[in-house]
This record gives structure tokens, sequence and C-alpha cells, in this order.
């Protein structure tokens, strides 16, 4: 543990005068000294047989967040999966409840690996996960990710992907907020024919708050990315989202589409969302498109009309919009039953 | 079954009245057109009647089977027998036809304080009908009347109606955007649920519909209310004379 003293530290953090860091004012939310803000994070990791973990030195990203890491986590988590890997069982990571951790995934060649990730607590605290995953050429990634924090946590979640060439990534991201958290994903593509579906959704109610950023590197031709993220948000809680594509110029033939969708179920809840589209390529398709709405009040009539109660109207709704986030998920039913749950609880 | 009275409805905080004034009263067993003009207010009596907001209702009462209809909620008339067939029916984005219909037959008769209707009864039920209605079954499969034409719309209205088994039907105009055959099927269906126990009140622009239902009473609405009544025969007497004589 280094003994930083507290001023210094809450220097470092990022804070709503930094452009990318805007909406979610680390610093404001770590002036109390929460519990975790100056240790390590020691995470649970379950991984089928042939994977390696090991424990390792490895050089910091460059975030502000990948650096405190580094004061506080030390050494990364190294998870090798062989060229060739294949394996029905994901790797599972769970108890990130407090500190900083660093995690790197190394995806050997033409390998296909799923990790579901818990991000969870119910206890305050402060939370740094800082992810890199390195997919050699034709490796598969699948990521699940579920979140749902108590309402005075502190989480900020960054992966780092990088893709060499036909390499596939697939992310579904379900959220239900915490006090102040941020998923953060970074996809670099090295290679060609990069394939990434970039899914997910934040429900949030009280005072939660939730930060989906992307940002989206693309240096090699015909990337073919669809992302999509939907947000419902109730009481005074706030959704963010920030997406970017940047299409360099060797990037050719990139077919790209950002979209995110969100419903405001109160007048007193806010929705932040900035989609940007930087291209530096000529024969690309690119599109992205932003929209903030509530429930169709002739719909709810409707339904209403025919027996259905305002309250289930309304989450039946609801749930036919989150639900398109998760319609590609080989199984989306443990997604669903939560998502189910909470619009009982909150519609 | 319905009692109507003096029944008057504003919009826009009082500054338009659209319904002044109109009585009318629909027993058990009969079926009832309404006629009248585009503007007439029409559907605005389906819409009062069934609770939509948006009207405020400044004087007038409506008694349905003894209670005060208009203290109730669109989902509790729903319950109680209730049943609009809009004239403009929404589209439900994203949920399946069946699991919208088995949703609320349920809602209801939980509401009824009836058991709920188990899947494989409900299904049987539903492909029963469908193929009266010359619905295919995929089109139960798709998120409701999404993309559906309007002929498929009102339709599948007509297959909500005969799942649900309502007590007292309004149809607003189900007759516009039907050809000769729909309309047939339609109305075979409509016919199929006359009963002692069961009204209903047609609303139509023409009097096509109405050679196929034959209504016990036919009433002109102009201006927000009731101007003149009469037997099916007057149907064809109103078309073929217009409504100008009843234009306020
Ligand atoms: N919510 C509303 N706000 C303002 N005017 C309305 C509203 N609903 C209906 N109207 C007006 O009331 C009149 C009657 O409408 P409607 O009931 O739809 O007539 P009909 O179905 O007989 O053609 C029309 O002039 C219409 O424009
Ligand atoms: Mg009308």
């Amino acid at each position: 543990m280094t003994n930083m003293p507290h001023n210094a530290l809450i220097e470092q953090l990022p804070h709503r005068r930094m452009e990318a860091w805007k909406w979610t004012d680390v610093r404001g939310a770590a002036v109390s000294e929460p519990q975790g803000l100056s240790a390590a994070c020691n995470p649970t990791i379950a991984a089928p047989s042939g994977i390696d973990i090991s424990t390792e030195g490895v050089a910091p990203s460059e975030s502000v967040m990948g650096k405190l890491a580094v004061t506080f986590a030390h050494n990364a988590t190294v998870i090798t999966v062989p060229a060739g890997f294949k394996s029905d069982a994901p790797v599972l990571l769970s108890d990130m409840k407090s500190g900083h951790a660093r995690l790197i995934f190394k995806i050997g060649k033409g390998a296909e690996i799923s990790v579901t990730e818990t991000h969870e607590s119910g206890a305050a605290s402060f939370v740094n996960i800082d992810m890199r995953f390195d997919l050699a050429q034709g490796a598969k990634l699948s990521r699940t990710i579920f979140h749902n924090d108590c309402a005075d946590m502190t989480r900020i979640s960054t992966a780092q992907i990088n893709a060499w060439a036909d390499a596939e990534i697939t992310q579904h991201t379900l959220s239900f907020g915490g006090g102040l958290t941020r998923f953060e994903t970074r996809i670099a593509s090295l290679g060609e024919n990069l394939k990434a579906e970039i899914h997910g959704a934040y429900l949030l109610n009280d005072k939660r708050h939730c930060d989906m950023t992307s940002y989206i590197d693309l240096g090699a031709q015909s990337a073919h990315i669809r992302q999509s993220v939907k947000g419902v948000v109730a009481g005074k809680a706030r959704g963010v989202f920030q997406g970017k594509f940047h299409v360099r110029s060797p990037a050719q033939f990139t077919d790209a589409e950002m979209r995110h969708d969100a419903m405001m179920l109160s007048d007193t809840c806010q929705i932040r969302a900035k989609p940007e589209l930087e291209i530096y390529a000529d024969d690309v398709a690119c599109a992205h498109g932003n929209t903030v709405g509530a429930l169709d009040e002739s719909a709810l009539f409707y339904m209403r009309q025919r027996g259905i109660p305002l309250r289930q109207a309304r989450a039946l709704l609801t749930e036919a919009f989150v639900a398109e986030a998760f319609d590609g998920m080989a199984d989306n039913s443990d997604f669903m039953s939560r998502i189910t749950d909470w619009l009982e609880q909150n519609s | 079954m319905i009692k109507i009275k003096n029944l008057t409805a504003t919009v826009n905080d009082g500054q338009q009245t659209i319904l002044n004034g109109l009585s009318l009263e629909v027993p058990a067993g009969e079926v009832h057109a309404i006629m009248g003009p585009n503007g007439a207010g029409k559907s605005t009596l389906s819409y009062v009647l069934t609770g939509k907001d948006g009207y405020d209702v400044t004087d007038g009462s409506v008694d349905y089977l003894g209670q005060d209809l208009l203290a109730m909620e669109p989902e509790e008339r729903a319950s109680a027998g209730l049943f609009l067939s809009f004239q403009y029916p929404l589209e439900i984005p994203g949920v399946p036809t069946m699991h919208f219909l088995r949703t609320a037959l349920n809602a209801q008769r939980k509401s009824r304080g009836e058991d709920i209707m188990a899947a494989p009864e409900f299904l049987k039920k539903a492909r029963a009908i469908a193929a009266d209605l010359k619905i295919k079954p995929d089109m139960l499969k798709r998120p409701l009347n999404v993309g559906f034409s309007g002929g498929e719309k009102k339709r599948m209205e007509i297959f909500q109606m005969m799942m649900l088994e309502p007590k007292f039907i309004i149809m607003d105009e189900t007759d516009s955007g039907l050809d000769v055959d729909a309309l047939r099927i339609v109305a075979d269906g409509v016919n199929a649920l006359r009963a002692p126990d069961r009204g209903m009140l047609i609303i139509t622009h023409y009097q096509r519909l109405l050679d196929y239902i034959v209504p016990d009473r036919v009433h002109v609405l102009s201006d927000g209310k009731i101007v003149a009544s009469g037997d099916a025969d007057f149907a064809k007497l109103l078309e073929k004379e217009g409504y100008d004589k009843y234009a306020a």
C-alpha cells in the first residue's frame, strides 16, 4: 500500500472539468475518502481448465484511472487463454467490491472465450477495475457484464480491448447503477475484419448514476461494428452515454452503427448523451442515432382499455424497449428476469 | 345496460365543448348504431366512455350495469366488460400479440377474482378464433399491430374482442379499411357475439356495415348530441339523404 496524502490522491482523480469526465465527477464523489480509495482489490477468478492465471508487473495503461490502479494494485493478474482454446464454460469474475485491480486477458490465436463479470457491492466503497484484453488473430471474446451497486458506491471499470485481424468481440452489459459508476469500453482495431457487437442497458432509480462510455478506434479496414445502448431512468437518477467511433484513414470499408435510446420515467431524472463520429477514411458507412423519450401515452391507454393495469402496461412497454439490447445474446434469460423484477419495483 | 344522460365533455380547459348534452340508452341484448358527419364527436364519445385522459366531463352521468362508469379507471372499465374496437388501433412495439392478449385476459380475470387461463387453453381458443377470422398464425407472434395494414389492424381488434368476450362492445369505424370479404368475416364474428346479456354500440360513417350487422336502433350524432333516432331502415334513409338537415 502506498501512503499518499489524501489531498494528493484526490487531486489525481478525474473531475468534471475534464471533457471525458464532465458528467461523471469522480473527484467530487471521493472527497469524503471512501473505503477502498487507497487499497488493492483481489477479484475472485474462476476459469475453466487450460487457462493460466499469474501475476505480473506489466506496464500500466495510459489512462488516469489505469495509473491509479498501478499505484495501489501494483502487479496485474494475467489470464492467458492459449491459442485455439475453446470451452463452453466462461471465466467468472466477481468480488470486485472495494479497491483497485488490474486484470489482463491474453487471448491466443483463434481462441474463443466468454467472460462473465459481476460488479456488485452492497456496501459503500470505491472500486477501480482496470482491464485489458489482447485478442490475437481470429480470437473471439464474449463479455457479459452485470452491474448492481448500492446507492453510495463509486465504481469505475475500464476495459481496453486490442484486437488483431479477424477478431470478434461481443459485449452485453446490464447495469442498475450505483452512486457514481462508469463502465468504459475502449476498442482498438490493429488488424482488418474486426467484428464487434457492443450492447447494453442501464436501468436507474433513486439518485443512481451510470455512465456508459465507449471509444472505438479503428485503424484497419473492413471493421463491422454494431452498438446499441438502451437507457431507462427514474426518480432523480442520471444516465450518461458517451460513444465515439474514430475511423482512421486506413480503416476503409468500415461499417459501423451506434445507437443510444433512452426513456425517462420521471420529470426529475436526467439523461446526458454524446454520440460522436470522427472519420478520416472516405469509403465507409457510419451512422449514429440518439433518442430520449417517454412512454407513449396512447399506447398505454390502449393497453389499459384491454384491462392491463397502468403499472403493468408501463412495465411491459419498457421491458420490450430494453429487451432489444439483449436480442442477440445466446441466453438472455438471466438478464431479462432481472429486468422484469426491476420494472415490477419501479414502473 | 348502459345509460348515458346529458353527457358533456370539453377539451383545452373547457374552451372547446365536444360532447354537448348527449343522452343515449342501450339495453342488454341490443345493437345500436351511431352515424354522423366527420367531427360530430363519435370517437370522443367512445374515448370518454372508456376513460381516456384529456377530456373533462363537465356534466352528465353514465350508468353501466348499475355502476358509475365515469368514476372507474380505464382498466377497471375493461375488466367490467367494456371493450372498444379503436378507429385507429395503436402499435405496441416489442410485445408479441399473443403475449399482450394473454396478459390482458388474465389481468381482467384476476381483477374479477377469476382463475387465470392456462397457456394451452388460451392457445387453443386463439387458434380457433384466428382461423375463423382468417388471421395467419404467424401474425399472432409479431408485435401487436406493428407493421400491420389498416385492414389487418381492424381484424386484430375483432380477434381481441372475441378472445376477451366483453359484455359491452363499442366499435369505432371498424368497417373503414376493410374490403367486402373482410367485412363479411368481421360481421360474422360480431354477430356470433350477439347475446341477450350483451350490448353493442356500432359507430359508422357508412350504412354498408349495417347490412351485415343489423342494428335494433340507429342514432344520428351531430354537434355532440343525439339529434335523431330510428330503426334499421333509418340508416338507409340517412345514407341517401345525408346528414345536412341534422347539422346545427
Ligand atoms: N383532444 C382534442 N383536442 C382538441 N380537439 C379535439 C380533441 N379530440 C377531438 N377534438 C375535436 O372534436 C371534434 C370531434 O372529434 P371526433 O370525436 O374525433 O369526431 P368523429 O369521430 O365524429 O369524426 C373534432 O372537431 C375534433 O377535431
Ligand atoms: Mg372518429
